[in-house]
C-alpha cells in the first residue's frame, strides 16, 4: 500500500487510469469492477514482471494510481480486489501442495497466459451473470405487481426486460428517474423507453415522490454499485430513503448486483464509506461568493465547480454520490448464485479472502 | 417402517405394505392418487411415502447410467410433485435423492481424474491437500455446521471436514445420515467464477488448481453426467450406493423428531410459560424431552377449525387422529402425564394470554429458503403477537421440511380446505348467504422468527440459504 506510484518500473509507458476510461466507453454494457480487472489484465500485458513478487507488486500500483485517479473507487475495488485475490489464490496453490497440477512448466506463466489469452471471456461472463440474474430475478415480478426501482441500474433494466418478455405477467414500474445531472440519467431513459416499447406501463418519479408513491407499490428493486461485507449495498444517492420507506411500509426490498460487486467494506454509518462526497456542505454567503452558494441554496446540489472538472481524488459530485443502504432494509440480494439473504455476502467473501 | 395396525382406509400405513407386492408404476399410479385424494397429507406421512417409493424406483433402474437414472428420478418427481404442488415435502425428497445420485457421481468421478485410485478415500488426509487446504480448518471453525460446510471446492475438502468429526472415512459422505448427507454441494457461483476457465473438461487438466470449482459446476450437467458414468462404472455400483442413501434419508426422517428433542433443554427453562399451537408430533416430542427433567406450563392453542380435534386428543392422550400414527413407536405420553400443566386455550385468546407467555414454540407445514414458513393457519397471528410482546419465536422443523423454493407468490403456498369445518352444510341458510372460507395455512415471514430448531441444531431464519445450499443442488431446484 506504501508504494509510490508513479515509480513502477516494470510497465515503462502504460496508463491504467487510460486504459479504464477508455474501457468503459467502449463498451457501455461494461460495468466498473470488470473494466478494472480488464485493464489490470491489459496491465499485465504491457508489464514485463517474470515472478510473483513482481506480479503483485505490479497490481497492487497500478490498483492503486486507479483509485487514486477515480472519485468513487469502490465498485472498481471490487474488481481489482478480487483480481489480486484470484492470483494470490491460484499462486500459492502449487508451492502449498508439492503437486503441479497447473501445467507442465511454469504455473506462473500458465496463469498469466490464462488471464491474457481470457480478458475478453471476463467480459462476456459478466454478461452471462447478468442475464442469469434477470432470469431468477424475473420470478420476483408476478402478474399485476407496480414494481418501483430507481435509476440507471442495467441489472435492473435487464431484469425488468426479461420480466416484460413473459406474455403471462402483466405489471407496472414506477422509475425514479436519476437527475438530468448524473452520468447514469441517459441509462435510465433508455431503460424506460425500453420498457414502454414493451408495452410495460411505465411513470417516472423524482426522488421527491418515493413517499406519495410508496402505497401503490408492490415491490422495490434496485441496483447497487457494491455489495459490502454486512449485506448492506452501497447504491447511487436516494436508495437509502427508498430503503427505509420501503420497511416501514412492509414492502419488500430486491437487490440485483453480480456477485462480482461484492466489497470487502464494513461501512457502519453513511459517513464511514471510504470516499469524500460533497453531498454535506454547510455554508453561509460570506464564505465565498457567486455560484457555489447559490447552487447550495436553490437545488441543496452541492459545490460543482470544486469536484467535477479535476479527475483528481477531490470527491464525488452530489449528482453521482453514494449512499449505503444497511442489510435490515433489505429482503434479498439476487445475484447469478441464487438468491442471497444479507448475511450470505459476509460468507462469500470470507471464502475468497481466508 | 413401523409395522402398525391394518389401516381400513388407504393411507400411508397401506401404501408402504402395498409397495413391496406391487410393480412400480403401478406404485406410483398409487401414489399419486393418494397424494391427490389427500389421503396422504401433512409433511411427514408425505416424505416417508416419497422415500419409500424413490427407493423402489431407483432399485428397479437398470443399468449403471447415472444420466439415465437421474432422468427417471426427476420424471417420477415431477409426476408426483404435480399431484400436489402444495406438499412441497415431496419435491424435497426428490431433490435430495437426485443430489444423491449427483454426489456419489461426482464422488467417483474425482476418484478417477485425480488418479488416486479407490485409496484416495482412505488418505484423503492427503487427497485434499491437492485443493486448496488453507480452508479446510478455518471454515469448519467458523462455521457452526461442521458437517454441512459447503465451499466452492468439491469433495475432498468436505471429506477431510468428516475425518475431523471422527467419522470413518471410507465412503464418509454417505454416512452422516442424520447430519447432512450431502457436504460435497458446490456452492453455486464462488466469487472467482468470473474467472474461471471457459470449458474445463476435468478438474485434473485445468490448468489452475482455482478454477476447479467453478469449472466443475459447469461440468456436471446431465449431459456430462453420462460421460462422469461411465469413468466411474467400473469401479462402484452407483445403484447400491444410491440405494444406500435413500435408506439414510428414511433413516433421518424416522430420527429427526428425536434429534430434535435433544435440543429441548436448552431452550426451555424451570417455570417458563410455553405456547403452541396444533398436535405436532415433533412438538409434542420436544416438550416432553423438557418435561423429563423441568417442569414448565405449556398453553396450548387449539387450532379450530381445522386441527383441533387432534389437538385435544394429543393434550388428553398423546396421541393423534391419524391412524399410520397408531404404531407403537409414535406413541407418547402426554404431557399431563409428565406432571405439566397444560392449558387449552381457542386461538382467540392467543394474544390475551401472550404477555405471559415466555417463548412460543411453533411446527410448521414447510420452511422456506428466505427463512420464511408456512405453518397451520393461525401460526402468523401468533407469531405478530409474539413480536408485539417480543416473546421469542421458536421454530421446530425437520430439515426434510427445509425447501429451496422461494416463495414469489404466497398466495400459491397457501391451501384452503373444507368450509364445512366452519359452517356445516346442512346449514342452508348460512351457505347461502356468507362465503366461507377456511385456510388451512399461513404463511409466516422470516422477521417473526427468532430460531429454527432442525435436526442439524439451532439456526438463525437468515443462516437458511446455507442449509438450503448443502442439501440442494442448484441444478435441481427446478425439477
Amino acid at each position: 500500500m506504501a508504494s509510490t506510484p508513479h515509480s513502477d518500473p516494470t510497465t515503462p509507458n502504460f496508463d491504467i487510469v487510460a486504459a479504464y476510461r477508455t474501457l468503459l466507453a467502449s463498451d457501455p454494457e461494461m460495468t466498473m469492477p470488470v473494466a478494472a480487472i480488464e485493464a489490470l489484465v491489459e496491465a499485465l500485458t504491457h508489464s514485463t514482471a517474470n515472478t510473483t513478487m513482481e506480479t503483485l507488486e505490479l497490481l497492487e500500483c497500478q490498483t492503486e494510481i486507479l483509485k487514486a485517479s477515480i472519485p468513487n473507487p469502490i465498485s472498481l475495488s471490487a474488481g481489482t480486489d478480487l483480481f489480486q485475490r484470484y492470483i494470490i489464490t491460484t499462486l500459492n496453490q502449487p508451492s502449498r501442495t508439492g503437486v503441479n497440477i497447473l501445467g507442465p512448466s511454469g504455473d506462473f506463466r500458465a496463469i498469466r497466459n490464462h488471464l491474457l489469452s481470457n480478458g475478453r471471456l471476463f467480459v462476456e461472463r459478466a454478461k452471462a451473470s447478468r442475464e442469469k440474474i434477470a432470469s431468477f430475478g424475473r420470478h420476483f415480478v408476478r402478474d399485476g405487481v407496480t414494481v418501483l426501482t430507481n435509476g440507471g441500474s442495467r441489472v435492473v433494466g435487464a431484469l425488468l426486460h426479461s420480466a416484460a418478455e413473459s406474455s403471462f405477467t402483466r405489471f407496472r414500474v414506477i422509475y425514479v428517474l436519476p437527475p438530468p445531472s448524473s452520468s447514469d440519467s441517459k441509462e435510465g431513459e433508455k431503460i424506460v423507453a425500453g420498457l414502454r416499447s414493451r408495452n410495460i406501463p411505465v411513470a417516472t418519479i423524482p426522488d421527491s415522490a418515493v413517499g406519495y408513491c410508496i402505497s401503490k407499490v408492490d415491490m422495490v428493486i434496485v441496483g447497487a454499485e457494491g455489495v459490502v461485507e454486512n449485506g448492506g449495498i452501497i447504491s447511487r444517492m436516494g436508495t437509502y430513503q427508498l430503503g427505509l420507506l420501503a420497511k416501514s411500509k412492509g414492502k419488500p426490498l430486491y437487490v440485483v448486483a453480480e456477485s462480482h460487486k461484492f466489497v470487502r467494506l464494513y461501512p457502519l454509518d453513511q459517513f464511514d464509506l471510504p470516499i469524500e462526497q460533497m453531498v454535506l456542505e454547510f455554508k453561509v454567503t460570506d464564505d465565498k461568493q457567486g455560484s457555489a452558494s447559490e447552487a447550495t441554496e436553490d437545488e441543496g446540489v452541492a459545490d460543482m465547480n470544486g469536484g467535477v472538472t479535476s479527475t483528481k481524488c477531490s470527491g464525488v459530485s452530489a449528482a453521482d454520490a453514494v449512499d449505503f443502504t444497511p442489510p435490515d432494509l433489505i429482503s434479498g440480494i439476487i445475484t447469478e448464485a441464487g438468491v442471497l439473504t444479507p448475511s450470505a455476502v459476509s460468507e462469500e467473501l470470507i471464502k475468497i479472502w481466508f | 417402517m413401523p409395522q402398525g395396525a391394518v389401516a381400513a382406509t388407504p393411507g400411508l400405513q397401506s401404501f408402504i405394505k402395498s409397495l413391496k407386492s406391487t410393480p412400480v408404476e403401478p406404485s406410483i399410479e398409487h401414489l399419486i392418487s393418494l397424494l391427490k385424494r389427500r389421503q396422504i397429507r401433512s409433511s411427514r406421512p408425505c416424505a416417508i411415502a416419497t422415500a419409500a417409493l424413490l427407493l423402489r424406483v431407483v432399485g428397479e433402474v437398470r443399468g449403471r447410467d447415472a444420466g439415465k437414472l437421474l432422468r427417471r428420478i426427476r420424471e417420477v418427481g415431477k409426476r408426483l410433485t404435480a399431484a400436489q404442488p402444495r406438499e412441497v415435502v415431496v419435491g424435497n425428497i426428490v431433490r435430495r435423492v437426485l443430489g444423491l445420485v449427483r454426489e456419489v457421481t461426482e464422488d467417483n468421478a474425482d476418484t478417477d481424474t485425480n488418479a488416486n485410485s479407490e485409496m484416495s478415500h482412505s488418505f484423503h488426509a492427503q487427497h485434499d491437500s491437492l485443493h486448496r487446504p488453507q480452508l479446510s480448518s478455518s471454515i469448519s471453525t467458523f462455521s457452526p455446521l461442521k458437517n454441512a460446510v459447503t465451499e466452492p471446492l468439491d469433495t475432498n475438502l468436505h471429506q477431510s471436514d468428516i475425518s475431523e468429526s471422527a467419522e470413518p472415512a471410507k465412503r464418509p459422505s454417505l454416512q452422516t445420515s442424520h447430519t447432512s448427507y450431502a457436504q460435497s454441494t458446490p456452492m453455486i457461483g464462488s466469487l472467482f467464477g468470473l474467472f474461471s476457465h471457459p470449458d474445463t473438461p476435468s478438474t485434473a487438466s485445468t490448468p489452475t488448481g482455482f478454477q476447479s470449482p467453478a469449472g466443475k459446476d459447469s461440468s456436471i450437467t446431465a449431459l456430462n453426467l453420462d460421460r462422469l458414468a461411465d469413468l466411474s462404472t467400473s469401479k462402484v455400483d452407483l445403484k447400491a450406493e444410491v440405494l444406500d442413501g435413500i435408506r439414510e434419508l428414511q433413516d433421518e426422517l424416522e430420527q429427526s423428531d428425536d434429534l430434535i428433542a435433544a435440543n429441548a433443554l436448552d431452550h426451555i427453562h424451570s417455570n417458563e410459560i410455553i405456547l403452541t399451537h396444533t398436535a405436532s408430533t415433533t412438538v409434542q416430542k420436544f416438550l416432553l424431552a423438557a418435561a423429563r427433567k423441568r417442569k414448565f406450563t405449556v398453553v396450548h392453542a387449539e387450532a379450530y377449525p381445522n386441527d383441533h380435534t387432534a389437538t385435544h386428543a394429543t393434550v388428553l392422550t398423546g396421541k393423534k387422529r391419524y391412524d399410520e400414527n397408531d404404531d407403537a413407536e409414535d406413541q407418547w405420553k402426554p404431557l399431563t402425564a409428565a406432571g405439566i400443566t397444560v392449558v387449552l386455550i381457542p386461538d382467540s385468546h392467543v394474544f390475551a394470554i401472550m404477555s405471559r407467555v415466555n417463548k412460543v414454540i411453533l411446527a410448521t407445514h414447510t420452511v422456506l429458503a428466505n427463512g420464511g414458513l408456512v405453518a397451520a393457519a393461525g401460526a402468523h397471528m401468533i407469531a405478530k403477537a409474539a413480536k408485539v410482546h417480543q416473546t421469542p419465536v421458536v421454530v421446530v422443523s425437520g430439515v426434510y421440511k427445509l425447501s429451496p423454493v422461494y416463495p414469489f407468490d404466497v398466495d400459491e403456498l397457501i391451501e384452503y380446505g373444507d368450509a364445512g369445518n366452519i359452517v356445516p352444510y346442512e346449514d342452508g341458510d348460512f351457505v347461502d348467504k356468507v362465503d366461507v372460507d377456511n385456510p388451512l395455512y399461513d404463511y409466516v415471514p422470516a422477521d417473526l422468527v427468532d430460531l429454527y430448531i432442525t435436526n442439524l441444531g439451532g439456526h438463525a431464519p437468515s443462516y437458511l440459504y446455507r442449509i438450503v445450499a448443502d442439501h440442494y443442488r442448484a441444478e435441481d431446484i427446478t425439477l
